[in-house]
């Protein structure tokens, strides 16, 4: 439905028959934090001819933390439950998933019917909706907080566990992680609450909105756009907290800091750390040990529930402990005794890190406490490294990070307040961008290598580690590069291949094709301050990502450092996209572009040629089509003729100057010349007086 | 010895002609005496002032040596002609008026030269004029001539140009 756009017409003045009488009661305040203007009463929008979305009948209920619900009525299937949810603009929306999921019906899994972008007139802008199935039992759990329906023990498994692993092996097969699931993100389906489902997980990035309590640790260290696409493993871990929750009726460590949460995890375990001193029904402790350890690789998968739910007994195999050490080192004023709390704490305590790192306390405790010379050489060889390549100031954070991958490798990249998986930088960085947040941390992570420090502090081969040292090569050559079409800019659609364009001009056109990049513009060019480029960075880095070898050597044309050549550089870009993608006529625009195609006609020489083109260009743009204005614009015959006329004119000139000069400069040659000329001219002349005279005298004494 | 050699063979043809000529040397001796003063006197700007000088005094002499051809080629008639003031007066106006010509031939060629260029170089500017609105002023050049080692350029006179230069 990303076509759907096209399919949306003006809005009537009035709402159509409304269906549900409680519609005409004012809706409740939304929690999100969309800014919303006042709601235009009796406005809605069509989708596709069949979907009618009613702006004020909000469904806060059904609210997602990035989404907002709204109610939906299907033209085709009157009476269809249906319930639309309209993205929030500054979070990327997971669209690859979506166009997976659209139509797709899979058991115990939300329907998403349909999904779009559309003009959503609550905020003036297009927005992502994702239009579902809508679940009439309401949500399992009202936030992850509590507020649980009890259900007994002896259906919990069948009720709850049952269907949700069945629909996790449907997205399995897939290719799709969920990563939203959580108590408030499972709904009845139906009225009598019996069947539960999973929640929608395409209005963020992939586990945006997971508490830490429901991520396994080393996603739960990660901030919460750099937690990146996970795997199966995070999906059950969070399957498996989710179901403790609910059998609990409430959240078993609600108050805790997210850090004291992971401390916690990363101390006793999951499974202790999350139950503690609570009362899990007996039937479902096996099944949470093996959906809670913390080794992915000893997890529980789907087909263990199933297997678990036929009655076979499966003990989970315990996580190898961790190396302990006789004798504790001391830090932040607490004693550890293995490495993975003292990772956790020297993250906590950044600036008090470096200490243990330059006295050598950590490398000495590491070689004799933990006897793991490998790892105190690794330490070593990084402090010595780092040291080297960088200067103090730089070194200091880099080296602390360098230490924190090695000491551990599974948890994610930390940099001071920067902390995410090389998969979830993409989306991150696109979160960062899409809030106007600091990108500094962003290019340091690229410039830096942090990335390459972290796949060589990798213990376990990951053949996807190979293709992020590539990928991260190739951003770091864009961040060196300054023109239009790379930079920063560039690094986050490469990374992201559903994220619309972010050009100031067109953001809120949500563009995300090529093919909608002109018709966006075309549409702003009335309010747009035309005399402004309409490709800026954001166009330039948006073009060469999705459209390369169409784009590629027209921008790099136009960053040119030749007003005109860039001028006609930035007229070809738009040009070719629409000889190739259309459409065919951009009224708008195309008067934008005329108004700065003043370089493009001054850089012809030939005033008379310039006259000309100010004569014809406002036909051509009343065309509307701008490879026929860089057509005529950019001739090469038109150009050859100027330039070989100027060579011409510029010759002549240079030769009338030279004339100019020497009739000038000539003066004293010429009075010389001119006093031999005339004593010769004298001469010449008196002698041929002289001959006439003797002439007529002897012809008159002759005859 | 070979300059010796030519004058005695000189010598030789324009003594005995010039012995049958007598009464004609007789009078030239007397008409041409201006054209000797003006070899001599501008001998060393080339012999442009003794030729037109010459040339008129000829001119001048050209009836009286006449009579004498026709009439009777007599020393008498000669010294009748040198001692006639009315011939002294043709011979030394003639030469008068070739020393005229030959003062002010220069004078005039020098201003019709100057006319000429003044009005070429005005056609030149007019034509860079056209240049410029026609291709703009990126079409300018100034000429800059390859200077001789210890040259100055002392730039050219406004009488020439009147100005032309700096209006441009």
């Amino acid at each position: 439905m990303a076509e759907a756009a096209t399919d949306l017409r003006p809005a009537p003045e009035s709402a159509p028959p409304s269906a549900d009488p409680a519609a005409s009661t004012p809706p409740p305040p939304t929690p999100e934090t969309v800014v919303v203007p006042s709601s235009p009463s009796g406005t809605y929008i069509m989708v596709r001819d069949r979907f009618t979305i009613f702006c004020d009948r909000p469904l806060p209920s059904l609210d997602m933390p990035n989404a907002l619900a709204y109610e939906v009525a299907d033209r085709k299937q009157e009476g269809r439950p249906l319930y639309a949810l309209v993205c929030r603009p500054d979070m990327p929306a997971r669209i690859s998933v979506m166009r997976v999921l659209k139509g797709l019906e899979i058991p115990a899994v939300l329907h998403m019917v349909d999904w779009g972008v559309a003009e959503w007139p609550l905020l003036e802008r297009k927005c992502v909706i994702v239009i579902y199935h809508r679940p009439l039992g309401g949500k399992v759990m009202d936030s992850h907080y509590g507020g649980a329906k009890r259900i007994a023990d002896h259906v919990f498994a069948r009720t709850v566990v049952k269907p949700i692993a069945e629909g996790l092996i449907e997205m399995g097969l897939k290719g799709i992680t969920h990563r939203a699931i959580r108590p408030d993100n499972l709904y009845y389906i139906d009225e009598q609450k019996t069947k539960i489902v999973l929640g929608d997980c395409v209005t963020s990035v992939p586990a945006h909105d997971q508490p830490v309590l429901l991520e396994p640790i080393e996603s739960g260290m990660a901030q919460p756009s750099g937690r990146g696409g996970g795997n199966y493993a995070d999906d059950m871990y969070a399957f498996g907290a989710s179901v403790l929750m609910i059998a609990l009726g409430r959240n078993p460590l609600a108050g805790m800091a997210d850090a004291e949460i992971i401390r916690r995890k990363i101390q006793i375990g999951s499974y202790a750390a999350l139950v503690g001193d609570e009362r899990v029904p007996m039937a479902l402790i096996e099944c949470l040990r093996g959906m809670l350890t913390d080794d992915v690789e000893q997890r529980w998968q789907p087909t263990n529930i199933d297997l678990w739910l036929n009655g076979k007994r499966l003990t989970p195999i315990q996580a190898k402990s961790e190396p302990q050490s006789q004798r504790p080192l001391r830090f932040a004023d607490m004693e550890f005794h293995s490495i993975r709390p003292l990772s956790y704490a020297m993250y906590q305590n950044w600036d008090k890190a470096l200490s243990i790192i330059n006295d050598g306390s950590l490398e000495v405790w590491i070689r004799r406490g933990l006897e793991l010379n490998d790892l105190a050489d690794a330490i070593a060889s990084a402090i010595k490294g780092t040291g080297a390549a960088l200067g103090k100031a730089d070194a200091d954070d880099i080296i602390i990070a360098r230490v924190l991958m090695l000491l551990d490798p599974k948890a994610p990249i930390r940099h001071r307040d920067f902390r995410l998986f090389t998969e979830g930088f993409g989306s991150s960085l696109s979160t960062a961008m899409l809030r106007k947040q600091k990108l500094q941390p962003y290019t340091d992570f690229i410039t830096r290598e942090l990335w390459r420090y972290w796949i060589v502090a990798q213990v376990k081969y990951n053949v996807d580690n190979q293709q992020y040292e590539g990928v991260f090569r190739e951003l770091k050559n864009y961040l060196k590069d300054q023109n239009s079409g790379a930079g920063i800019e560039r690094c986050v659609y490469e990374l992201n291949e559903w994220q619309p364009c972010m050009s100031p001009l067109i953001a809120d056109q949500y563009v995300m094709e090529v093919k909608g990049v002109l018709p966006a513009l075309d549409a702003v060019a009335k309010t747009a301050n035309t005399k402004v480029w309409p490709v800026d960075r954001h166009i330039g880095a948006f073009l060469r990502a999705r459209y390369a070898k169409g784009t590629g050597s027209q921008i790099d044309a136009m960053n040119d450092q030749r007003p005109d050549r860039a001028t006609i550089g930035m007229l070809s870009v738009l040009a070719i996209v629409q000889w190739r993608l259309g459409p065919e006529a951009l009224y708008g625009l195309a008067q934008w572009i005329g108004g700065l195609m003043g370089p493009v006609v001054n850089s012809y020489q030939n005033r008379t040629k310039r006259k000309e083109i100010e004569k014809e260009l406002p036909k051509l743009i009343r065309k509307g089509n701008l490879a026929e204005i860089f057509n005529y614009l950019d001739n090469p015959q038109e150009r050859q003729m100027d330039a070989e006329g100027f060579t011409w004119a510029k010759a002549e000139y240079a030769a009338a100057e030279k004339l100019v000069y020497d009739l000038e400069h000539g003066q004293v040659d010429r009075q010389e010349s001119a006093m031999l000329t005339g004593r010769q001219a004298g001469a010449a002349g008196a002698g041929f007086i002289m001959f006439l005279t003797y002439l007529i005298i002897l012809l008159g004494k002759v005859f | 010895m070979q300059k010796r050699s030519n004058f005695l063979l000189y010598a030789f043809i324009a003594v005995p002609i010039g012995l049958m000529i007598v009464p004609t040397m007789v009078v030239l001796a007397v008409a041409l005496v201006p054209t000797g003063v003006a070899f001599l006197l501008e001998r060393k700007k080339g012999f442009y002032g003794g030729l037109t000088v010459g040339a008129m005094n000829l001119a001048g002499a050209a009836p009286f040596l006449a009579d004498l051809w026709f009439d009777g080629h007599t020393i008498q008639a000669a010294l009748d002609i040198i001692t006639n003031v009315f011939a002294w007066m043709a011979f030394y106006g003639a030469a008068m008026f070739g020393w005229a010509i030959y003062s002010t031939t220069p004078g005039v060629i020098g201003t019709f030269m100057a006319m000429t260029a003044g009005r070429r170089i005005a056609a030149m500017r007019d034509q860079q004029k056209d240049l410029v609105q026609k291709w703009g002023p990126d079409v300018e050049s100034v000429y800059e001539p390859e200077r001789k080692a210890g040259e100055v350029d002392t730039g050219p006179p406004d009488s020439l140009t009147g100005g032309m230069a700096r209006a441009m």
